[in-house]
């Protein structure tokens, strides 16, 4: 019925995506330097793809859950959760760009 | 700075191949050209890496003409510590 449970699967796998990049580039920063710092960079990735991927999974493949959600949530509840993910969406999109860099 | 220089040069996608301009600009400041023969590098990355270097300040250019030469700025030199570290990191 919610619009809103769409867009926060949508930034939920935006945020996989660019997660993804980042692990890649510091994973691959990581397997030439070997240090703290680049391995604080990956677990710091890995953790928040690990969040995002739980997220996903329970807006879109948990059987009890899912259901849930896309039912019983009533649309304030929605908009508040969407704000956290668009945010967080921001927030590692400019990382990523600044990455890329 | 050590936090930018972590940034810059082992937090990026281009880190590397920063760390190895750094390590040529250390032996002796060389402009773009000498840099892309020298690392085997294109001229226009070795320019981007350059404008990013300069614009956090780890490298500073001498002059401002073409063909001017490049090498690491006092605040790098101040943490040179930090950047032998990832320079090591990165030979091994």
């Amino acid at each position: 019925m919610s619009i809103w449970i769409d867009i926060a699967r949508l930034a939920t796998g935006v945020n996989l995506v660019l997660l993804a990049v980042l692990l890649a580039i510091w994973g691959r920063n990581y397997h030439q330097l070997r240090s703290r710092q680049t391995l604080g960079m990956l677990v710091f990735a890995l953790l928040l793809f690990v969040e995002n991927g739980f997220a996903l999974y329970v807006y879109l493949l948990d059987p009890v859950l899912r259901v849930w959600f896309s039912t019983s949530v009533p649309d304030p509840a929605w908009q508040a959760m969407v704000v956290f993910h668009i945010l967080e969406a921001f927030a590692i999109g400019f990382l990523t760009w600044v990455t890329l860099d | 700075m050590e936090a930018v220089l972590w940034y810059v040069l082992a937090g990026t996608r281009g880190g590397p191949n920063r760390v190895r301009i750094l390590r040529a600009l250390d032996e002796r400041p060389r402009n773009p050209n000498q840099l892309a023969e020298e690392l085997d590098l294109n001229y226009d990355t070795i320019r981007h890496h350059l404008e990013v270097m300069v614009d956090n300040d780890v490298v500073r250019a001498s002059g401002d003409d073409y063909g001017a030469v490049y090498l690491p700025s006092p605040p790098a030199r101040n943490h040179w510590e930090t950047v032998e570290t990832i320079i090591n990191q990165l030979d091994s």
